[in-house]
């Protein structure tokens, strides 16, 4: 159970000293106490009540950090109980099994998925590179073909040796190095902290798993990732439910690390069941999500999927506010304006590139709110969207005067008319899907 | 006089004996194993196989179904007996009704519809159901003029009533030119009481279909009709010993009697009405039958809709001012008894638009009165409170303000389309009827426009909102024995439940108990549920057994204690849609409240947008609290941890809206004069900084400096 | 500390709720565990598919789908070959051309349609609505009765025509019936109560509690599933057990991803295996957050999703 910002600002010093950052004390406890700054911040807190409190503090699951990324650090199973705070990461696979030809095609494509949706960066995030038995030279070659590129590296081998040849050649990328098992994780563990690496634990069921995690902590290396891929989908399924369920409900720390599934290796080559297994482990508990190729077919779904599960339900999603014209609108077309809540304007741009009809969307600073939210807050007034207009010089780049008001806000209808003399305003529909009707019946 | 009993067993007996002619005659032409069924029908003799359990398909079967029909008919003298008796005459009548089915399939020529096939009961059954059809009336007649025949019939039909006839007023339709049929919802039975039997034949099979009730299920059968077929009987005098049987069995299965024959006749309150002025026969039978009619279309020359509730009338535009500001205006619900409203009555006292000059100002007021068994004198201000949404989504009519500061501006174009006063009237009706049927049992709007009289009635409204005020300021959370959940939040914040008390309205500023109380009248399944208060843990921090398991309860086990009273100890949980937070200021040993519009720093070093983000989501976070502005001046407000008296910093433009109450409740609690003053806001320590705020608070003697520690 | 189990076996179970007739029927619920969660219990029933088959027909689809049923000549046929696709456990047939803001076909031509159909397979039926609710009646109303004894489920009801397709569907002609709410369980909840109050019985009613395609606010789909199937498994909440139905193809396959041609943006690769996969992804994740069927188009998405099914159950 988290400690209150109560409890934390009991141990501050109550100074307001500010060193922290943050203007008063009370304020800091309740960033603590949130997660959103370490304790550590505060440079009066003794060593002493620094492990009281990060004994208490700490998640039931450990935060993994690789480069940029954070793995786990979960509290809940369902993500309306609390936000979940990782999101899934995904990586293509490379493997000695392949010929380099193949490898080098997958290499290739990489990169090529790359985009922005609302303001979050879409790519694979690793390249995980596999050792198939008695590829040695050729395993150390693929990784270095594989540190070539721009992404983190999950290394996966099970000989200490190859692992620390091919650690070598890494050239300081992250690397999460998958290859402790029970048989050699004493030495596999050294391999991988000397290299900095994170080091990932396969075990052959789940209560070898469990002893051999327990085994590298009694050995002081915390700094682990889980791989809960099993002989087949249903225990892969399994391993990595037992793993997050253990953790966070049964109390168990020892499973308390992030997972990760190879989904490839359960497809056998079948894209379309690895996009749905994918899906499967993004909803249930997959830290990270192994895939032979990631192509945009894959990733629009995925990433759009992952956006929406580990959003934050308290910040909604907020698309930028501006002129968004769409079927090839220009000066001379209508002006329907809405909300800057992403949900919305997805389902509002959707509806009007159906209809075909050219139409310049405006979407105003209304919080991240829908439209009847932001209304009742205030955000979408009749004021707010007169400034929205001034303040984008909407009057110079459109010369239609014709302004669309979502049906819900009808009771703005007057206000905007007298804040906006010039324009035509029309009361559009209640909901997205009459639209298409709408506007069809509009252009007539 | 003849005892009621002694008229049902009497024409139960000769029900009987016309059915033992009926079926003599038949199998004196007709040998035993002729068919003996209805058309198109899988219940048989429905009445027969609903209460006897005899699948009737032959002459001998129903033969057979004589035996227990006459051991039906028992004769003990209670109750039981004559709702039995009642129910065998039906069965006996179907069998004289049967018997002129064997040879055909329509006996009646089309003349009479007699029977109705299962296509039909589905056909009725579906809208009386979902009450399309709010219900069926049987007229027994005829009338004692064609006049009223058509009168009551039509009446029926305008409202929707599906009309049954039998007997003599078949004929008076027919000499009215009543167009009748299954479509138009005006079927002519048959001409004799006995066809009357087609009609319970109906009702059976609907219970059967409808409510899976099966054969041989007495009670089950009974109390299906009582609670899910809304049908009555409309009997004229003279009313004969056969007709007053069936009546019998009407009234054993929920449906009411009402005539306006007197001779012989007992009055049953709800049950056997007698009321001799047939031209009020249609409202005393609704009531009797707790049939409501719902408003589905509006009398009103323009267009009705939520998107012209945003619309402007400008002065040019506008034919005519309702104006509150100069002239003696207002609007008022009032309850009445149920004998005082007439239904749908709309009356203008005084001038209309016509009479008027462009462009010029006039006063009116609005009263509608309405009347229901569930109706609360506190709900008048929830519906008075509607009026303006529900004038205002006229096009061409534009309504602000409440009571009497309203002003109602008429287009000129709506005035044009034809649009009066009254309309406002009918719209008023309408809605009041359509949104509140849950309540509103019947309704009518008095319009006042002459000057003379507005001015006593407006000293009238006034003594009203008084009263109302005084309700409210007087309501108290010992004063009521039941607080309300509003779960209204839950779709984005899952596992929060606000507790709504008079003394605390829901944090977002828009539920006060009576709404809720009121939600809860309206729709018993929706988000304001009862909260019980009999448990008693801690009245000063507000903690009750029965409100932490209706809170555990509606959270789905998320959260499973709170206190209203208090915000350092399990403090109620936040939605996200808080029109202010309070949070705990340690170095004053105070509260500081800032609400959603005021975008600077606090002396916490937190935005509102900060402190947002760590109190909504439903979670209980100690020393922080969302709530409503109208909640700052309650006496409620931090009781546990001293009261309001805590409060040392609110922005600016919060204070000046709290402040005469605020004021006024520390005054009452401490004796302190003009206490908002004492309070800092973002002028006299807005940058963020407590020991600013400790220094302004010394300045003008704040009481929370001399109190114990917050924690 | 060695390895301790924890399990999430329930008291209360999902109703078990069954389409069809004789033979070919198709039980939805009866587990008493979270999605595939196998190895808590054993899941007697697992999730179901539905193919989707339209009024409008099947050539505005991609080629994949519109090649799978060129050759119908009728609606029966249609039928024939939707229940022909392997992994198939029912057909849903859309009556898109009734909307009475589209084509407006008349409810006679809807219900010939929904005969042909009939005749064309013996899986269990799934009659899906148009969006006019009140056209939704009267289709229901007729449909309930030319499809007697075929023990169909109709969707949806909804909270503004609930009333006559209960009293009509659910109790004059004894047809199942899909209960649709927009992601809020205590919409969800309050539906099915109503509908229980007409005298439908709970084992009648399937719900649809809302759907995204993925990435279009599949949050709300998610939690809404998950509560619904918490309150229904942990605390017994017997007005929330009705097994969950999605209709997930009418969604994935009307979004910016399934329909934006390679011409238009031409890095995000082919149109149908785009389209293909945000059918997968949204069903998979349907699937795991709690439906207990899904209706899909693709013949390539169901081979897809109901591999999966039968290697997680």
């Amino acid at each position: 159970m988290a400690l209150k910002g109560l409890d934390i600002f009991k141990l501050t010093p109550k100074t307001n000293c500010k060193q922290c950052g943050v203007p008063t004390c009370m304020a800091f406890s309740m960033k603590v106490a949130q997660g959103a700054l370490p304790l550590e911040k505060c440079p009066f807190i003794t060593d002493e009540v620094k492990d009281q409190l990060s004994e208490a503090t700490a998640p039931p699951m450990k935060t993994i950090k690789i480069g940029d990324h954070s793995l786990g650090g979960e509290t809940v199973l369902e993500r309306h109980e609390k936000t979940f705070v990782s999101k899934t990461l995904y990586a293509m696979k490379v493997s000695t099994a392949n010929d380099d030809a193949k490898n080098d095609e997958l290499l290739g494509k990489v990169a090529k998925v790359d985009y922005d949706r609302i303001g979050e960066r879409m790519y694979c995030e690793f390249v995980y590179v596999e050792a198939a038995e008695g590829e040695n030279a050729r395993f150390v070659d693929l990784v270095r073909k594989a540190a070539a590129l721009d992404r983190d590296l999950i290394l996966a081998c099970s000989d200490v040796g190859l692992a620390k040849e091919a650690l070598g050649v890494c050239g300081g990328k992250n690397v999460i190095l998958m290859g402790a098992d029970a048989s050699n994780y004493e030495a596999m563990s050294a391999a991988a902290t000397e290299a900095k690496a994170v080091l990932g634990v396969s075990g052959a069921s789940l209560e070898e798993l469990h002893d051999t995690v327990a085994a590298l902590e009694k050995l002081g290396n915390k700094n682990l990732i889980l791989n809960t891929t099993g002989a087949n989908a249903k225990e892969a399924f399994r391993n990595t439910v037992e793993v997050r369920r253990g953790a966070i409900k049964g109390g168990d720390r020892t499973f308390g690390y992030p997972s990760l599934v190879d989904v490839a290796s359960l497809c056998g080559g079948d894209a379309h069941k690895e996009a749905a297994y994918a899906s499967l482990f993004t909803a249930k508990y997959g830290s990270i999500v192994v895939l032979t190729e990631m192509d945009y077919a894959k990733a629009l779904p995925l990433y759009g999927l992952r956006q929406n599960i580990f959003t934050d339900p308290q910040k909604p999603m907020k698309v930028e506010p501006g002129i968004y014209p769409l079927n090839g609108a220009d000066e001379n077309s209508i002006c329907m304006v809405t909300v800057d809540f992403a949900l919305t304007y997805f389902i509002v741009s959707g509806e009007i590139e159906r209809s075909g009809v050219p139409v310049n969307l405006l979407i105003s600073d209304a919080g991240g709110y829908s439209v009847l939210t932001a209304w009742a807050a205030g955000k979408f007034s009749a004021s707010s969207i007169a400034k929205f207009i001034s303040e984008q010089n909407i009057e110079e780049k459109i010369k239609n005067r014709v302004l669309v008001l979502p049906g819900k806000v009808a009771v703005l209808k007057g206000e905007v008319q007298e804040k906006l003399p010039d324009w035509q305003v029309v009361v559009g529909t209640n909901e997205a899907v009459e639209i298409i009707r709408f506007l069809k019946e509009y252009q007539k | 006089m003849v005892g009621l009993f002694d008229r049902v067993f009497k024409g139960s007996d000769e029900m009987y004996a016309l059915a033992e002619k009926a079926l003599a005659d038949a199998l004196a032409t007709h040998d035993e194993s002729t068919p003996a069924v209805f058309p198109n029908t899988a219940y048989y003799a429905a009445c027969i196989y609903e209460y006897t359990g005899i699948k009737v398909t032959t002459l001998a079967d129903v033969k057979a179904a004589m035996t227990p029909i006459r051991e039906m008919m028992t004769r003990n003298y209670r109750t039981h007996d004559v709702f039995t008796s009642g129910i065998a005459t039906s069965m006996a009548a179907e069998v004289i009704e049967l018997c002129k089915y064997l040879d055909t399939d329509t006996p009646y020529n089309g003349e009479y519809h007699g029977h109705m096939n299962d296509a039909e009961v589905r056909e009725l059954g579906v809208p009386l159901v979902t009450r399309d059809i709010p219900g069926f009336v049987v007229i027994i007649g005829p009338a004692p003029s064609e006049e009223e025949a058509e009168a009551l019939i039509k009446g029926y039909q305008s409202r929707g009533i599906f009309v049954f006839l039998i007997g003599g007023i078949i004929e008076q339709a027919k000499n009215r030119n009543i167009n009748m049929g299954f479509p138009v919802r005006i079927v002519p039975v048959g001409p004799d009481i006995w066809s009357v039997s087609h009609v319970i034949s109906l009702v059976m099979r609907a219970a059967m279909i409808f409510g899976a009730i099966g054969p041989n299920q007495y009670d089950e059968m009974n109390k299906y009709t009582f609670e899910r077929i809304f049908a009555f009987v409309n009997a004229f005098d003279p009313v004969d010993d056969l007709t007053i049987a069936c009546g019998a069995c009407a009234i054993a299965l929920g449906f009411p009697v009402i005539t306006n024959d007197t001779k012989d006749m007992w009055k049953v309150p709800k049950t056997l009405i007698i009321q001799e002025d047939t031209k009020d026969w249609i409202e005393t039978s609704l009531e009797a039958r707790d049939i409501k009619i719902k408003v589905t279309n509006i009398d009103i020359p323009v267009a009705y809709s939520s998107a012209f509730e945003g619309e402007i009338i400008r002065r040019p535009d506008m034919q005519v001012e309702i104006d509150g500001s100069r002239m003696d205006c207002f609007e008022l619900c009032m309850t009445k008894e149920a004998h005082e409203v007439e239904d749908h009555k709309i009356e203008v006292i005084g001038p209309d638009f016509d009479e008027v000059p462009v462009g010029s100002k006039m006063c009116a007021a609005f009263i509608a009165e309405v009347a229901g068994k569930n109706m609360q004198s506190d709900f008048e201000s929830v519906f008075e409170r509607k009026f303006h949404t529900f004038v205002n989504c006229m096009e061409g009519i534009m309504h602000t303000g409440q009571r009497d500061l309203i002003r109602i501006r008429v287009s000129k174009n709506a005035y044009e389309a034809g649009f009066r006063i009254r309309h406002i009237g009918e719209v008023l009706y309408a809605k009041l009827k359509n949104e509140y049927s849950a309540v509103i049992d019947k309704c009518q709007v008095k319009i006042y426009t002459s000057t003379t009289e507005l001015h006593d009635l407006r000293k009238m409204a006034n003594e009203i909102y008084d009263k109302r005020d005084e309700r409210l300021a007087g309501l108290t959370d010992e004063s009521v024995d039941t607080f309300y959940t509003c779960i209204l939040c839950q779709s984005f914040s899952p596992s929060h439940v606000c507790i709504v008390t008079p003394e605390r309205l829901g944090l977002c500023g828009a539920v006060s108990w009576l709404d809720a109380k009121a939600t809860n009248e309206l729709d018993p399944n929706g988000p304001s549920q009862i909260v019980t208060k009999e448990r008693v843990i801690d009245e000063n921090i507000g903690s009750w057994e029965d409100v932490n398991e209706a809170v555990a309860k509606y959270s789905r086990g998320a959260l499973e204690r709170v206190t209203l009273y208090s915000i350092m100890e399990d403090p109620m949980t936040s939605c996200g849609c808080f029109e202010c937070i309070c949070g705990i200021e340690p170095f004053s040993n105070g509260v500081i409240i800032v609400n959603r519009e005021h975008t600077g720093m606090t002396p916490l070093g937190m935005t509102f947008s900060e402190m947002a983000s760590m109190t909504g989501g439903g979670v209980q976070t100690p020393g922080f609290m969302g709530h409503g502005k109208h909640f700052i001046a309650s006496k409620k407000f931090m009781k546990a941890e001293g009261g309001v008296a805590r409060i040392v910093w609110m922005p600016k433009a919060l204070k000046e809206t709290v402040r005469e109450r605020l004021d006024a409740t520390a005054l009452e609690l401490y004796g302190i004069e003009n206490f908002t003053d004492m309070i800092g806001d973002e002028d006299s320590c807005g940058n963020g900084d407590p020991e600013e705020l400790v220094n302004f608070l010394s300045e003008t003697g704040h009481p929370a400096l001399g109190m114990d520690p917050m924690m | 500390m060695a390895l301790a189990k924890t399990s999430q076996k329930f008291n209360s179970s999902i109703s078990a709720f069954t389409i069809g007739t004789d033979d070919k029927t198709v039980t939805l619920g009866g587990e008493n565990v979270l999605p595939f969660y196998t190895f808590d219990a054993p899941i007697e029933n697992a999730p179901k598919i539905g193919a989707e088959i339209s009024d409008l027909g099947m050539e505005k689809n991609v080629p994949g789908i519109r090649d799978y049923y060129a050759g119908a000549k009728d609606f029966s046929e249609l039928a024939a070959k939707a229940a022909a696709i392997p992994g198939v456990d029912f057909v849903a047939f859309s009556l898109d051309a009734a909307d009475p803001n589209g084509e407006n076909r008349s409810v006679e031509e809807c219900v010939e349609e929904c005969r042909q159909v009939a005749a064309g397979t013996d899986l269990p039926l799934v009659i899906i609505g148009c969006k006019g609710t009140e056209k939704n009646e009267a289709l229901f109303d007729k449909i309930a009765d030319a499809l007697s004894g075929r023990n169909v489920l109709l969707m949806s009801a909804k909270e503004e025509n609930y009333k006559t397709i209960a009293a009509s569907a659910g109790l004059a002609y004894n047809q199942k019936i899909g209960a649709e709410s927009a992601v809020d369980i205590n919409l969800a909840k309050q539906l099915n109560v109503v509908i229980s109050q007409m005298g439908v019985k709970p084992q009648s009613i399937a719900m649809n509690v809302g759907v995204a395609a993925a990435g279009y606010g599949f949050e709300y789909v998610v939690s809404t599933m998950e509560r619904v199937k918490m309150a229904a498994l942990s605390q017994n909440d017997n007005m929330l057990q009705m097994p969950i139905v999605t209709p997930v193809a009418s969604e994935t396959w009307n979004v910016k991803e399934a329909i934006v041609s390679e011409e238009d943006i031409p890095e995000w690769g082919p149109q149908e295996e785009r389209g293909i996969d945000m059918e997968i992804v949204t069903a998979s994740a349907c699937l795991a957050s709690g439906s207990n069927a899904v209706i899909l188009r693709h013949p390539a998405s169901i081979a897809a999703i109901s591999e999966m099914i039968r290697e997680l159950v």
